[in-house]
């Protein structure tokens, strides 16, 4: 199963995708409108490159400490986000959703080549 | 062509970078060549982040005339980072007209 | 601390702000006819502030790593879009954080159309 497809299937998820890291390709699978879709893929590209960005400039200043960020997240009073490498997840706040979430994008994208943001 | 860029007054340092962040050229006055690399290498980085801050503030507002960004600046208390497409320079604050060199880049930048 | 007013008076500003580190919007002045409105103020605000405190971090890292210093403090940091550019100054807070003021002033800000900006003179408005 695809990891959109496994998100899908967890409580609270709203919705779950994929975007490209550079250019404006994506795909999603949910609750959310094209345009939204759309505007949070925006929104993932922009925030991924500034924390890799930061964890770029980190590891330059502390070679070899192992600061290198693949995923972030945030935490409303409502929703959540969570991305970890080119796939986002929507999701409710509700009780062990985010945690749930991030488990399996840690190890679905475990792989992932940070290099291409 | 950068080279020119280090003869206007308060220009201390320029470098021209790829779209990879690998560095083109470089002119410093005060900085080796691998610190000018890291220069291009965070002037790249932080131009790309900015791009999608742009976008995003440009989506949200649905106002044109943001995106795409033509540079950016970094005023500190004595020193002025300031990158224009792949073409970043330092400037010292006491000697540099900021307003030429930010002309003077966006010419550069575009040949 | 410029009065938000006379930052109006500024070559090509169309809007003159005042914003928390948080990116909360205080104030604003708007040129008559400017293009920006309140809702755009509140978004550049948080983008502002946002970038301020990136700038900030990669000022102490760049001198940690280069020890060229006279980046830090940052004093302004100008985004100059397509058609439009933004100037803030956080000068005032680190004069009155470095005099151990207990209340600190806000962000200031302007928005400037490209084709009147002045950088220098915006900066040097936003410092007085």
């Amino acid at each position: 199963m695809s990891i959109v497809a496994d998100l899908m299937n967890l409580p609270g998820v709203i919705a779950a995708g994929e975007y490209a890291f550079r250019g404006d390709r994506y795909s999603y699978r949910g609750q959310l409108t094209e345009d939204q879709a759309r505007m949070c893929t925006i929104l993932c590209r922009a925030s991924t490159m500034g924390i890799v960005m930061q964890g770029r400039m980190a590891e330059t200043a502390l070679p070899g400490a192992g600061i290198r960020p693949r995923g972030w997240a945030m935490r409303g009073p409502e929703h959540a986000m969570c991305v970890v490498g080119n796939v986002f997840c929507v999701m409710k706040n509700q009780s062990g959703t985010m945690d749930s979430v991030l488990a399996r994008l840690n190890t679905a994208m475990a792989d992932v080549d940070m290099h291409l943001v | 062509m950068i080279k020119r860029l280090l003869a206007v007054d308060g220009v201390l340092a320029v470098c021209r970078f790829r779209d990879d962040g690998g560095m083109v050229e470089s002119y410093g006055v005060g900085l080796d060549q691998d610190q000018l690399g890291k220069l291009s290498l965070v002037a790249h980085e932080y131009r790309r982040m900015l791009q999608g801050h742009a976008d995003l503030f440009s989506m949200f507002t649905n106002m044109r005339g943001w995106t795409p960004p033509r540079g950016w600046a970094v005023r500190g208390e004595k020193l002025t980072l300031c990158g224009v497409a792949g073409v970043v320079c330092i400037l010292d604050n006491a000697e540099a007209d900021y307003d030429e060199v930010l002309k003077d880049m966006i010419e550069i930048a575009h040949w | 601390m410029a009065r938000l007013g006379n930052l109006l008076d500024q070559p090509g500003v169309l809007a003159a702000f005042e914003f928390r580190a948080s990116g909360e919007l205080l104030d604003h002045e708007l040129r008559a006819g400017s293009p920006i409105t309140t809702d755009i103020l509140e978004l550049l605000a948080s983008m502002c502030a946002a970038n301020v405190s990136i700038c900030g971090m990669q000022a102490r890292g760049w001198e940690k790593l280069t020890g060229m210093s006279g980046f830090s403090n940052v004093r302004e940091f100008t985004l100059v879009g397509f058609d439009w550019s933004v100037v803030v100054s956080c000068a005032q807070r680190e004069a009155q954080r470095a005099a151990g003021q207990e209340t600190i002033a806000p962000y200031q800000g302007v928005v400037l159309i490209n084709r009147d900006a002045r950088y220098e003179a915006a900066c040097k408005a936003l410092e007085a």
